[in-house]
């Protein structure tokens, strides 16, 4: 229980510290924001418990105070959208209570961290010295850190206490989309991406980086949504700062979140202007934050792919497979359904409408922004495939689904465009 | 039909063939939760993971906190061992992908003196040579036609031993005892210099055969030499043998003293043994420095070439070539 009350007033009122924004946004800004202030308390050898205790007074003091001036509208736009949203989430939330952690990434490398900041108080302790098995040493830890505070409060290394977080997190990309969506399509369109979002086999029921299990995908899909729907939303207060964030947040939870965070700061550039200096401060801090810790530990098995870049030209011959390792998996209907195939027929149809001058403009550049944001992100991936140590098939086969999802924001965003422009 | 009806169908048939994939999964997912609801939390990992789950808890209750465990996974059940590091942290733990990979640290200090053989099937608390033993024991003998002695009732084998080297060095005695007689054999074998004795019976016209004399006997790893002693005449083989490299060699019965060794090139990592099969101290003289010997003693060392040896004692030399076979050098 202890790990349910953490996970849903903690990490929302940490969030609206930020100000007052919505429930799902205000989560996963709250994950973030307490991952990182924790992964750079670390690093510095500030002691986690005491930016753990400031974290706690500060999020939930400023939280509340945010919070007096009125919780946000809770409009229920189209009903029958939201009650498909809430059935899948209520069924999860009932397995997610009952049912014992089983994958494998989660219980090998996310949770073990976890267990292992939490125990030592330490993001360099005897855990990340080899002290324990740890398999990929130096894998981002933003959601096992905040996986940590959780057992902490909880004075328990039990994952059951771990559960709701990970469910939380696809939830509050739920509501995210929900809101967003709603807000720059129709509020329909929101409702209803929103329900498809967690009717999608991958999120919902699939045992390796779906919501019952402890994968991070989910997390990088969640925080690649917030920095999509602030460059959607650049002319928003503030919006730079929470860019900066987002790609903050996406560096910190997995190795792939560097190349995604500069993929988008390559697109943010064209869309802030002179204010994309902002986030690439930020995301520049969270990177040498990452990369000071990485270098106090010992490597695990992890590929460093950055290394790896110089061996493209002789594994050339792998570009078939790796370019065909995408389509193949967006065909996979077990797992996407023809979500993908619809999400590739709304790109072409945003292209073909036939709407007034003004409106056609403004549609136009945001489905080419998601385009760019789906064609980079499934671009720099294949690149990676091609460079990989492992061998490509057996890689694809466990990673593609996973990477499709980290931009499902966006594509989900295409649909509902390709709807408003009918 | 108007574009808002297209879009209409299209989001129905999109959501159609997300839920023809999720419902029923979701059910199953649901389902399986109801049946786990009435369990306790540990049960209920039990019920998911089986025996090997049951087998952890016994071993997070039974090992030290404080200690790091060595965790000894077969490389196919490695993700067993994974699993195992997870379910028992804080209990700490180091991951050795075969038996072979923790032998080889063997050189390291820091590796765990505590070791746990974990596979798919379940996780225990065990010693190294008893994970030896299992995997010699599930594998062949070397020698599957020995070349047998003529009938004895007094064996003394100039080097008995059951050591691991280096993967793949895995050095042992393999032996095959035959009574030949119409009455059972009596037998007993004192491993020397530690003095240890076992006593076996072979029925009449039966055979007692060992993959690994040594520790099936003692329960040891060690080296030494051993006098076997049985009540009938008997027909033996002794093989010293490296299993993994499939290289055997018979040892001689050195039922009595024997120094003069032919000078012969010598291969590397050459050593002279030199044993006092008596029950009295001995005096060996090598290379004309005259050396004490304690009765029933085993010495060797080091040497360049084969040395010049002398006194009541059996000696021998061995050596490595190359291709990390033994080559003995027996005393005429």
């Amino acid at each position: 229980m202890i790990g349910l009350l953490v996970t849903v007033v903690l990490f929302p009122l940490v969030g609206w510290s930020l100000g007052r924004r919505s429930l799902g946004e205000a989560f996963l800004l709250g994950l973030g924001i307490t991952g990182s202030v924790l992964f750079i308390a670390g690093v510095v050898h500030v002691p986690l418990v005491i930016a753990m205790v400031l974290i706690g007074v500060w999020g939930i003091g400023s939280g509340v105070w945010e919070l007096r001036r009125g919780i946000p509208n809770l409009r229920i736009h189209s009903p029958v959208a939201t009650i498909v949203m809430i059935i899948p989430l209520v069924a999860l939330t009932f397995a997610a209570a009952v049912t014992p952690l089983n994958d494998f990434d989660g219980r090998a490398f996310w949770a073990l961290k976890a267990k292992g900041i939490a125990h030592e108080r330490s993001i360099d302790g005897p855990f990340f010295h080899g002290g324990t098995h740890d398999p990929r040493n130096q894998y981002p830890i933003l959601i096992p850190l905040d996986g940590a505070v959780i057992l902490s409060l909880a004075h328990s290394l039990d994952d059951r206490q771990l559960r709701w977080l990970y469910l939380g997190i696809l939830a509050a990309l739920a509501l995210l989309v929900r809101e967003r969506i709603g807000r720059l399509i129709s509020p329909a369109a929101g409702a209803w991406c929103a329900a498809i979002l967690v009717w999608i086999p991958q999120f919902a029921v699939e045992l390796e980086g779906g919501a019952l299990s402890a994968y991070n995908d989910i997390a990088i899909a969640a925080f690649a949504a917030g920095a999509f729907f602030e460059l959607l939303d650049a002319e928003g207060r503030k919006s730079e700062i929470r860019f900066g964030l987002w790609l903050a947040f996406l560096v910190l939870t997995k190795s792939e979140g560097l190349p995604f965070a500069l993929v988008f700061l390559a697109i943010g550039a064209f869309v802030f202007r002179k204010r994309i200096v902002t986030p690439a401060v930020i995301t520049f801090v969270a990177t040498a934050a990452l990369i000071v810790w990485r270098l106090r530990i010992p490597a695990g098995d992890e590929e460093d792919v950055f290394r790896l870049l110089p061996t493209i030209p002789e594994k050339l011959h792998r570009l078939g497979i790796a370019i065909a390792a995408f389509p193949h998996h967006m065909l996979l209907m077990p797992r996407w359904g023809i979500f993908w195939i619809a999400v590739i027929i709304a790109a072409i149809c945003v292209h073909l409408r036939k709407k007034p001058y003004p409106q056609i403009t403004q549609m136009s550049a945001d489905a080419w922004l998601a385009i760019a944001v789906i064609a980079s992100i499934l671009a720099m991936y294949t690149a990676v495939y091609v460079t990989t140590a492992w061998v490509p098939s057996e890689l694809i086969a466990v990673t593609a689904d996973r990477l499709l999802m980290h931009v499902v924001a966006p594509s989900l965003f295409l649909l509902a465009l390709s709807a408003r422009s009918r | 039909m108007s574009g808002r009806w297209l879009t209409r169908i299209a989001a129905a048939l999109l959501f159609v063939s997300l839920a023809v994939s999720t419902l029923p999964r979701l059910v199953a997912i649901v389902n399986n939760a109801r049946t786990l609801l009435p369990l306790p939390y540990e049960a209920r990992r039990e019920r998911q993971m089986g025996p090997w789950y049951t087998s952890i808890e016994k071993l997070r209750r039974e090992l030290p906190r404080k200690e790091q465990i060595a965790l000894i996974a077969p490389p196919r059940d490695l993700d067993s061992a994974v699993f195992a590091s997870y379910y028992l942290y804080p209990i700490r733990t180091r991951i050795f992908a075969g038996r072979n990979a923790y032998r080889n640290a063997a050189p390291d200090r820091t590796r765990p003196a505590i070791v746990v053989a974990v596979n798919g099937a379940r996780a225990e608390r065990t010693e190294y040579d008893i994970l030896r033993d299992r995997d010699l024991g599930a594998g062949r003998r070397i020698v599957t036609a020995p070349e047998f002695s003529a009938p004895t009732t007094s064996f003394v084998l100039p080097l008995a031993a059951s050591l691991d080297g280096p993967s793949p060095d895995t050095f042992l005695i393999e032996a095959t005892l035959v009574n030949p007689n119409a009455v059972q054999g009596e037998v007993r074998a004192t491993f020397w210099p530690k003095g240890l004795v076992r006593t076996f019976t072979i029925p009449a016209h039966g055979t007692a055969a060992y993959y690994d004399f040594v520790y099936q006997l003692f329960g040891i790893m060690n080296s030494g030499w051993m006098r076997v002693e049985s009540s009938q005449p008997l027909r033996a083989a002794f093989y010293f043998a490296n299993r993994g490299r499939g290289g055997a060699t018979l040892l001689p019965n050195a039922i009595r003293a024997a120094t003069a060794i032919a000078p012969a090139p010598l291969h590397r990592d050459a050593k002279l043994f030199v044993i006092n099969p008596k029950d009295t101290r001995a005096i060996v003289i090598l290379n004309g420095e005259s050396i004490p010997l304690d009765p029933h003693a085993f010495i060797s060392r080091p040497i360049a070439s084969v040395p010049v040896v002398s006194g009541d004692v059996y000696a021998f030399v061995t050596s490595r070539e190359l291709n990390g076979r033994t080559d003995f050098l027996w005393p005429q």
